[in-house]
């Protein structure tokens, strides 16, 4: 139904495209060995006095990788079942090859996503070369002889140089440049990883070049062209004029250097990050399959013994497994709204503290099941939420999702915290007052807004007739909470309410018997009290025969959407931007008047990221004429957090900064009018945020939700 | 250590202005349309300060106790939800429409009636009418010292060690038992049910003792027995009013405010 609008920065598939050129180049370079004269050979295991000593490393090996396996299976299986692993198989093998092997969050940072390609493909293509080596050697078939040869050994070459391109790249950023978040948990293992491999391929050039050096420089220097990168440095060798016995020394010693050091990397897989190799297309394999708004819903809440996870073995094995995913590359951190703040959360030292604390106390859960079969919770001294993750880093997540979003290896950071705000605030009740207090109001009020002095109706004064949904309107329009008991919030809801009107829908609302939907309970970790309040309100629509609804609010939104259907609370949801865009796309609200402003847009975290709807509030933007979009540097997939998500717009920030401030400098430093967006939260925190970072500047930019602007532009500027 | 603590559930303090209403002929408050009765919050802080006692002396027992309506079971279980061991809801309508005096008769026929009971903990207040009456008169019916506006309170010395709170600074005192506290804000917040206890909490059954369990006359309690008579509810009017000072001149419009502010003896 939408056009794509243009959009600046659209996250693209830039570094997938390196496969083109380099499959042109072996095109080419195989066209050229197909039509060349056709007896080149070589002499496979050339010089090589042990050639067994291979198959003894590959047999160790072998046996390392299933040791280290099995260790790290028996620590996952101390975790529950996780439900629904098998289903939608051919999703999850697209999103093994999409996320796995094309790696596309990998390429969300450009110059890790090319480095990462050109060592990913180099080991890819030089792993069928060793491999076609062993065959030739060691297997009746022959293959490697005449044009094949050839080619085979430009390939070689080929992929060799592009991985030394990768690791140059990859010790620029680790030892050069500026460049932070690869050094916030730096080990010697990273340092190994990369140098080894190096070692690996200069030594692998090396050993290529001393057999063409004594075996084909001089005798067939037309085979040996096809090793351009080797016969270059046979060239440059060959100035020394070097024995024959000298360069037979030479590469009887690199190629056990290379030989022991292929298989010493290889190894680290077994000890190091590099097993991400293997856990990240599983990890890509594993991941959910629904939307990431939804968070998972506990069956069964009252039979439960403990709620949320306070334990290490409440997690599921799926969550234990993507422990051992993480590279700690640090991308997680880096988006992340809290640790931005300087807040006590930095995602990635979450996940690695869960990893430590699996390692330390698993062994001795595993045991402890084995001999008894009982969970063995009381096995560890110390407490997994509150020692090893402290409350205040728990609190500090805003559920924005940026994290999950950029992790190259799939982990889904957000469900793991709130399973543990879960234990927090249900079975421990250790919540930060205000938060409790917002939570008491729902139990007591039905609504989050302590204080507040407005009633549901207060917003319907002066807008004459408003319809009450009684089941023969189309949508029901749900204004929420902040919608009708925030006084900031009334103008949106007003403008909404006359955009409706205006576009023709036919509606109703709820007035005073709407409840919350218990979005804040979910988030800050009340699961009961969110089901209680959920089934109340799925009944009330039930009963009401709603079928479609218009949400102000883009938490409601996500809640009616993604998570009412777990309790079978089927709607079709619509945000007010969508509707909107919608009716101005068909000609039914037209934009009459002009409002000359430049606005930048927020995307907030549970349309834009959660749910997708990055065009539809842009389009209205765009339609309305004289308003001029400028975005922000983070915008779209990679907007930032307003600081609100999560329950966070009823607690007190801990940290450096506040959230909302560090978000509207950057609105600020767009230039723009007015910071535009369409979450009453957002506008909120806006609203604080704004004059708090520059007050000299008061009244230079306004916080308006999109349909504040759009009533402008409908109802002409004295509309409010 | 047994502990009774006086919960009285209120219509909601945070009821919107407009939708608080009154029935200006029967001298009443008519509950709003959609909003629950809550917790006095004052009770809840009288209910922490005992299920910290409780906490620190093994073998105490917290017992919650109302005056009012079937709806303040509510109020019951969520004391119960906090960590109470049992509830009692003193409920008949012969106890409606009583003055503080009337309220602390039944309840303090229900505590003598628990019997073993050490201390009772009261908010300082009910946060509807606010008369503060009610912990001093239950602990006059029950002849037992009594504290009030406590800020701390916690076993010790003869018996119970009490902060109360005075205009400028507070006084530490304390009592032998048993002994009546009334507990006020400044002791903190009260704690968040944990759900295990919620779900102990909502299986329990809530005693219920009529005017007749309790051994009273129908003439000492509710409207019978009431020595406060309620003269005229009504919700006071807010309003400015505008007057403009008559005069030609700067110098003559001040004399004339001058004169209003003096015949008004502001200045």
């Amino acid at each position: 139904m939408l056009q794509p609008t243009n959009v600046p920065d659209r996250p693209q598939r830039r570094v997938g495209a390196w496969w083109g050129p380099a499959v042109g180049i072996s095109a080419l370079g195989f066209y050229a060995a197909v039509t060349t004269e056709g007896s080149a050979s070589r002499e496979i295991g050339y010089n090589a006095d042990h050639p067994w000593a291979v198959y003894a490393f590959m047999a160790a090996l072998v046996g390392l990788m299933g040791y280290g396996f099995v260790r790290h299976a028996g620590l996952w299986l101390i975790g529950r079942p996780t439900p629904g692993l098998l289903q939608e198989i051919p999703h999850r093998l697209r999103n093994a090859a999409r996320l796995g092997l094309a790696q596309d969050k990998v390429r969300r940072d450009r110059y890790a996503g090319i480095m990462h390609w050109c060592i990913f493909s180099s080991i890819v293509v030089l792993t069928i070369v060793t491999a076609q080596v062993a065959i030739e050697a060691d297997l009746p078939f022959k293959f490697l002889h005449g044009p094949y040869y050839l080619f085979f050994s430009f390939y070689g070459d080929l992929f060799g140089l592009i991985g030394l391109v990768g690791v140059g790249m990859a010790l620029y950023r680790r030892y050069y440049s500026d460049f932070h978040r690869i050094r916030w948990d730096e080990r010697l293992e990273d340092h190994l990883i990369i140098l080894g491999l190096g070692l690996v391929l200069l030594t692998g050039f090396l050993l290529e070049s001393a057999r063409i050096l004594v075996t084909e420089l001089h005798q067939h220097p037309d085979w040996a062209k096809w090793s351009f990168a080797s016969y270059a440095i046979a060239r440059g060798l060959d100035v020394f004029s070097f024995s024959e016995k000298q360069v037979l020394w030479l590469h009887t010693w690199v190629w056990w250097v290379h030989i022991a050091a292929a298989f010493g990397w290889l190894g680290l897989i077994v000890f190091t990050r590099l097993d991400h190799l293997f856990f990240a297309p599983i990890n890509a394999f594993f991941l959910r399959t629904d939307s990431p708004g939804r968070l998972a819903k506990i069956e069964d809440i009252e039979q439960q013994e403990v709620f949320g996870v306070g334990y290490i073995q409440d997690f599921t094995w799926k969550q234990l497994f993507e422990l051992d995913a993480c590279v700690r590359c640090g991308r997680c951190s880096e988006v992340c709204p809290a640790n931005i703040s300087g807040q006590p959360l930095s995602p990635m030292h979450l996940i690695q503290d869960l990893k430590g604390h699996l390692a330390n106390v698993g062994p001795a859960i595993q045991q402890h099941r084995h001999e008894t079969g009982e969970l063995g919770r009381e096995l560890s001294s110390v407490a997994l939420v509150g020692d090893v993750i402290k409350d205040e880093t728990l609190w500090a997540c805003r559920t924005c999702g940026a994290c999950v979003q950029e992790c190259p290896v799939m982990i889904e950071h957000v469900p793991t915290i709130v399973d543990m705000r879960r234990f927090l605030v249900m079975n421990e009740a250790r919540i930060p007052a205000t938060a409790q207090a917002a939570l008491e109001n729902l139990e007591m009020r039905g609504h989050p807004w302590r204080g507040t002095a407005l009633e549901r109706t207060t917003w319907m004064e002066g807008l004459g007739d408003v319809p009450i949904f009684d089941g023969s309107q189309e949508y029901l329009y749900w204004v929420g909470c902040s919608g009708s008991l925030v006084e900031r919030n009334l103008p949106i809801t007003k403008a909404v309410f006359r955009l409706l009107g205006e576009a023709g829908a036919s509606f109703g609302v709820l007035g005073q018997e709407e409840t919350c939907n218990g979005d804040p309970a979910r988030r800050l970790g009340n699961e009961y009290l969110f089901q209680i309040l959920a089934q109340q309100l799925i009944e009330t629509f039930k009963a009401k025969n709603v079928q479609k609804v218009i949400t102000n609010c883009p938490h409601c939104f996500n809640t009616f959407k993604n998570e009412y259907p777990q309790f079978d609370g089927h709607f079709e949801v619509l945000h007010h931007t969508e509707f909107l865009a919608g009716a101005m796309q068909s000609g039914k609200l037209v934009a009459k008047h002009t409002v000359n402003t430049t606005v930048t847009y927020h995307d907030s975290c549970y349309l834009g990221r959660l749910n997708g709807v990055y065009d539809a509030p842009r389009q209205i933007i765009n339609m309305v004429h004289g308003a001029n979009l400028t975005e922000m540097q983070r915008n779209l997939s990679k907007g930032l957090c307003c600081g609100a998500g999560g329950g966070n717009m009823w607690q007190e920030e801990v940290g450096e900064r506040r959230v909302n401030h560090v978000r509207a400098e950057e609105a600020m430093r767009t230039g723009a009018e007015s910071v535009v967006s369409n979450c009453p939260f957002c506008i909120q925190m806006f609203e604080d945020g704004v004059p708090a970072v520059h007050p000299e500047e008061e009244g230079r930019m306004k916080p308006f939700d999109v349909a504040e602007l759009l009533e402008q532009a409908v109802f002409g500027p004295a509309a409010r | 250590m047994h502990i009774v603590v006086c919960a009285k559930q209120i219509p909601d303090p945070e009821t919107p202005p407009s939708a608080f209403k009154i029935d200006a002929a029967n001298n009443k408050v008519i509950p709003a349309q959609g909003i629950a009765p809550v917790l006095s919050q004052f009770d809840g802080i009288a209910a922490e300060a005992a299920l910290r006692i409780k906490e620190a002396n093994a073998g105490s027992k917290v017992t919650v106790i109302s005056m009012g309506a079937e709806s303040a079971q509510a109020a019951i279980k969520q004391v119960l939800a906090m960590g109470a061991d049992e509830g009692v809801l003193l409920n008949d309508p012969a106890f409606e429409d009583g003055d503080s005096h009337t309220t602390a008769t039944v309840l303090a026929a229900a505590i003598k009636k628990l019997g073993n009971v050490d201390a009772v903990f009261c908010g300082r207040q009910a946060a509807d009418w606010d008369m503060g009456q009610v912990g001093l008169l239950v602990a006059e019916d029950l002849g037992w010292p009594v504290a009030i506006i406590a800020k701390g309170v916690a076993m010790g010395g003869a018996g119970l060690q009490v902060q109360r709170v005075l205009e400028n600074g507070f006084e530490s005192l304390e009592t032998p038992l048993p002994a009546v506290v009334t507990v006020s804000n400044e002791f903190g917040e009260p704690r968040y049910p944990k759900l295990p206890q919620i779900m102990a909490a909502a299986k329990k059954t809530v005693t219920n003792w009529k005017l007749g369990d309790l051994g009273l006359d129908a003439g000492a309690v509710g409207k019978a027995g009431s020595r406060l008579k309620l003269e005229k509810l009504f919700i006071p009017e807010k309003g400015g009013k505008v007057e403009l000072m008559e005069g030609d001149t700067p110098q003559a419009q001040a004399a004339a405010l001058v004169a209003r502010l003096q015949a008004d003896k502001i200045l």
